[in-house]
């Protein structure tokens, strides 16, 4: 009975909630344009940016930023390495290349008498 | 209004756009959340004027908290009307202090308070009763039963325990239905 009583009034008094809620006091145009002032007057400025370190950078770093960065650099190890080895392997193929080009040397300089009778004549001509 | 439609965007993430300089994200906040704060304070401090400075404040220190809100650990709402529960202890602590007898009287016992009632709405009746409550009741029953706040959550706001506040909210509904039954006649809750 008492039980019955309580979720009555509860009930009864959730009318009185509903009607407050319902009543809400609504801010004016005053009120809102000074929390908006307000808003903007505190507003963070750049706050999203995040400043630049301040350590100073190292000589392999800075090193790293003259020539622009890892991928240069990787580039630059390139070359170098190519460089090695064209310099330290064996120029057996220039062989080849001349080889190529240019006949051997054994049939390449044959000696060939194009005017074999001016010794003769020579001799002839001084005898 | 245009902003309505960054309802779906939490309190928490548009405090978050605000701190990055977004003003787009401080009216948003201030169009949702001004609402609720003034609601709050006003059925506190039953001032329109005081509870006008309140809600200024409170979403003062709001924008203040922006750059340094730790976002996770508690409700931008949560903070919000804790903010405003403290300035409002503090308004009531000074009323006290300067006028007693301003607060001694509950207005229910006013002259002509029967006239008044007559065209009074059941809020207004309301917010009469919960002005002869004690200030934790009142901020406990306000936040339950008018904000639809949670237990853990109004816990969270008042810095009690969740019994403290069930215990709370159950004395001030019982105050509120003592202090409402002798209006019943008038409001249109006749024994019928």
């Amino acid at each position: 009975m008492v039980m019955v009583d309580m979720h009555d009034k509860d009930q009864e008094l959730e009318l009185f909630f509903a009607a407050a809620r319902d009543d809400a006091p609504v801010p004016s145009d005053d009120l809102m344009a000074r929390v908006f002032a307000d808003s903007v007057e505190n507003m963070p400025s750049g706050a999203g940016i995040v400043p630049a370190p301040l350590v100073k950078d190292g000589v392999v770093t800075r090193f790293l930023k003259a020539i622009g960065g890892w991928p240069a650099l990787a580039g630059l190890a390139t070359a170098t390495m190519a460089g090695v080895w064209i310099g330290y392997s064996a120029p057996a193929g220039l062989a080849t290349v001349t080889g190529g080009v240019l006949a051997s040397s054994d049939t390449g300089y044959d000696i060939v008498d194009l005017i074999p009778s001016m010794d003769g004549f020579l001799m002839e001509g001084g005898a | 209004m245009a902003f309505d439609v960054q309802n779906e965007v939490s309190d928490e993430t548009l405090l978050v756009l605000y701190g990055n300089g977004d003003a787009a994200a401080s009216r948003a906040l201030t169009l949702r959340l001004t609402p609720r704060v003034l609601g709050y304070a006003s059925r506190i401090l039953n001032d329109p004027a005081e509870a006008e400075d309140v809600a200024q404040e409170a979403m003062l220190r709001l924008w203040r908290i922006a750059p340094e809100w730790r976002q996770g650990e508690a409700k931008v709402s949560t903070w919000l009307y804790r903010v405003v529960a403290n300035l409002c202890t503090d308004r009531l602590r000074k009323r006290r202090s300067v006028d007693i007898d301003s607060i001694a009287e509950p207005e229910d016992d006013a002259p002509g308070a029967e006239a008044q009632l007559q065209a009074a709405s059941r809020a207004k009746a309301l917010e009469e009763a919960l002005q002869t409550l004690p200030e934790r009741q009142r901020q406990a029953v306000v936040l339950r039963h008018i904000e639809g706040l949670g237990n853990p959550e109004i816990a969270e706001v008042l810095e009690i325990s969740v019994e403290a506040v069930e215990s709370l909210t159950a004395r001030g509904k019982r105050m509120l239905t003592a202090a409402l039954s002798g209006r019943r006649e008038e409001l249109g809750y006749g024994d019928g």
